[in-house]
């Protein structure tokens, strides 16, 4: 299935890239001015936000309502960190988040590996085509339909709890994961397992010595969206941790937002401490993501 | 690239690694505090969990529960402000075993099904004035009876003024609807807006303009008893409708939209916030709530709260109240005493009426003090007669989207659209709850 538009991408791919070497050949490095035009501009949409949450961060109460809200503080009020900090129990309230997220991340990548090396291998049986179909519709409930029952389940089960919140998450990944892996898994050549069967692999070795390592730029796909899946997380912990001192950071941070009041400073300078580390995943893992596409793209 | 790769599988088998790690690390202080917190009497320690509704006060809960459990060291107090999970709580039947709530309709329906255990053998509940106690029957009793709820916290909304504004102009506090007119006219004259209008927020209409005139022209609970009882029986010509009450009240609600500022439109609550307290309006109607927002963003703002007069005789005026806070024990918690304990120390006059003091918000209690911040001291006298009515909108189904109704009427200006509007939604929801 992947194939035939490989080979239909292709020759316009290398039409533009010998278009491109045959105009920077001559005089060096192109700078193509319309597209960097372009870029800058949409990078506003990110830049914006970020330059007003880390300002407001910074405001005083009586700064936030005055001006247009593009002017820099001045002083800078650092304690809103601390009083953040304090107010939320940063902590506390960081471990369990990293709690749920870590293993969120790591167990949306086991199972949904698994289940889609087991379904994309053994596409001839009628039972996993079906279980496939079946997981696929699972894409189709939407969560808070059937959040009360699941509420009852987990609490029946004991999992009123972070772990529960990651017991879920993995859960609810699978279908949209699966979908991922599945295309990908497709396009890893048979042939590549074969032979290691011949060497004696069990299909377990097989699984984790060839198909997991190849299946490195989804794994980074995959983790990416389910970090951010997890660590934003809302709803689930919200309504399912019941004990208040492991709630996660998103949900702690209500503490900041009353009916008819927000106190925007502190609320922004908790939101920028929340979101430091998906900063510093994103940063990292978008190395993994580009370098996944090349290697695709290379093959 | 060739060289790259090892070097990437590397750093992402060290940070897997990592990861496993900070994940170890967190599991073992997490399930520590998970056993601590499941069991609710370790050593003759009750541990009682409290769920409050308003989570910019949770420094003052804080010290509450501290003084509490110095006095009863056999009782722990877990606070929590995540409301979000009451609902959960009660499907895992498992709720909070002190709660407070809003008392309006959704808590209304909570005290209908029975969730919460009655409260009037406590010694606290005969301290608590019977005007503000009708707040929270009035939406109904279990059993016909029961005393669910005992109000917290009232808050009283009225129309906030900058005192400034109204010095420097000369302009006393208007008595009657003829006297705020003339204020309003006299701000105009002066060049300055007379109120602020923030309509690109519905519910600042509803809560404001609309509320304030229908409870000052009409008996607003006694209209939705009748237009209850009618159920879906209800057109635009039976007497009970809002076509045939809400009439009068419609007209004043323009006009009052006409002293609004150039482009209240476009602006919201949180404009309207920061241009009030810059001094850009005389009048802001809106409740105690945005008394905190007004004051950190100038500190320096002189405020004061009367009750909107919509008629000329000064006796008819009357404030806008809502029980902000309501408290309740949940039905079936194992804790009862500790639960009783806790809502009698709550209800203790220091408790509650420092609580509202600082919050500008009436006490409940019938030998409370009178108000003294001079923010809300305008509506005292209303709060002491009992000349107070609940919001006409908090008697609305959520699936009437009557703010949005009422802004559409302060664009268009079609106020027979309007009421038969709300007479054709009415009995839609009512037709679909009969039973």
């Amino acid at each position: 299935m992947t194939s035939p538009t490989l080979t239909r991408t292709a020759p316009a791919a290398t039409k533009a890239t010998a278009r491109r070497n045959r105009r920077s050949s001559r005089e060096g490095f192109k700078v193509n001015w319309w597209l960097t035009a372009l870029m800058l501009v949409a990078s506003l949409t990110v830049l914006l936000p970020l330059y007003f949450t880390v300002a407001m961060a910074l405001k005083s109460p009586d700064q936030i309502g005055t001006g247009t809200g593009l002017a820099w503080p001045s002083p800078m009020n650092w304690e809103n960190f601390a009083a953040a900090y304090v107010a939320t129990n940063f902590p506390r309230a960081f471990m369990s988040t990293a709690f749920v997220t870590v293993l969120s991340v790591l167990g949306s990548l086991a199972c949904s590996s698994l289940v889609a090396y087991a379904i994309a291998r053994n596409w001839n049986h009628r039972f996993f085509r079906g279980s496939f179909v079946y997981l696929l519709s699972a894409m189709f409930i939407p969560f808070p339909v059937i959040i009360l029952p699941l509420i009852k389940q987990t609490a029946l089960l004991g999992l009123d709890n972070p772990a529960g919140v990651v017991f879920l998450h993995v859960l609810g990944g699978i279908s949209f994961n699966a979908l991922l892996y599945i295309a990908f898994v497709r396009s890893i050549p048979v042939e590549l397992e074969e032979s290691a069967r011949m060497d004696g692999a069990t299909t377990w070795q097989v699984f984790r010595k060839i198909i997991f390592p190849l299946l490195a730029p989804m794994n980074a796909t995959v983790g990416i969206f389910a970090f951010l899946g997890s660590w934003n997380d809302f709803l689930l912990p919200q309504m399912m941790i019941a004990d208040p001192a492991l709630q996660t950071l998103p949900v702690v941070q209500m503490l900041f937002q009353g009916e008819f009041n927000t106190n925007y400073s502190l609320a922004f300078a908790s939101y920028l401490m929340a979101m430091a580390p998906t900063l510093v995943v994103y940063i990292l893992a978008q190395r993994w993501v580009l370098s996944g596409v090349m290697r695709g793209a290379v093959k | 690239m060739n060289a790259s790769v090892p070097a990437s599988l590397l750093s992402r088998r060290s940070l897997l690694r990592a990861a496993g790690l900070a994940g170890a690390a967190a599991i073992l202080p997490l399930t520590g505090c998970g056993a601590g917190a499941s069991a609710s009497k370790q050593d003759g320690v009750t541990t009682l969990r409290f769920m409050q509704n308003k989570p910019e006060v949770v420094d003052y809960f804080n010290q509450v529960i501290k003084d509490f459990e110095a006095l009863n060291p056999d009782i722990k107090v877990i606070q929590d402000f995540n409301e979000g999970n009451f609902v959960p709580g009660l499907v895992r039947n498992d709720p909070p075993d002190v709660v407070t709530r809003g008392f309006a309709q959704a808590t209304a329906d909570f005290v209908k099904k029975g969730i919460f255990a009655d409260l009037a053998g406590l010694p606290a509940a005969s301290t608590i004035n019977p005007e503000m106690q009708e707040l929270i029957s009035s939406w109904g009793q279990y059993n016909g009876t029961e005393t669910s709820a005992l109000p917290f916290s009232v808050a009283a909304a009225g129309v906030i003024y900058n005192r400034d504004i109204f010095d420097a102009n000369g302009v006393a506090v208007p008595t009657t609807w003829d006297e705020f007119v003339a204020a309003c006219e006299t701000f105009k004259a002066a060049g300055i807006a007379p109120i602020y209008g923030t309509y690109k927020d519905p519910w600042t209409l509803a809560q404001g303009m609309f509320d304030y005139v229908a409870g000052g022209s009409l008996d607003v609970a006694e209209f939705f008893t009748n237009l209850t009882a009618a159920g879906a029986g209800i057109s635009t010509a039976a007497p009970e409708s809002f076509t045939n009450n809400f009439g009068p009240a419609l007209p004043k609600m323009l006009q009052l939209a006409s002293y609004a500022q150039n482009g209240a439109a476009s602006k919201n609550y949180a404009d309207g916030n920061a241009a009030f307290a810059k001094g850009q309006a005389a009048i802001y109607l809106q409740g105690p709530w945005a008394l905190s927002q007004l004051v950190a963003a100038n500190p320096a703002i002189r405020l004061g709260t009367f009750p909107l007069p919509v008629t000329n005789n000064p006796d008819d005026t009357k404030a806008r109240v809502n029980v902000d806070m309501a408290l309740s024990i949940t039905r079936n918690t194992p804790n009862m005493a500790a639960a009783q304990r806790f809502v009698s120390y709550l209800l203790e006059p220091d408790v509650v009426n420092t609580y509202n003091e600082k919050n500008a918000a009436f006490s409940p209690l019938k030998e409370a003090p009178a108000v003294t911040n001079p923010q809300i001291s305008g509506l005292n006298d209303s709060i002491k007669d009992a000349r107070y009515f609940q919001g006409a909108v908090t008697y609305f189904p959520p699936s009437v989207p009557v703010n949005n109704y009422i802004q559409s009427f302060v664009y268009g200006k079609n106020g027979d659209q309007f009421l038969s509007a709300l007479d054709d939604e009415w009995r839609r929801v009512a037709e679909r709850t009969a039973v």
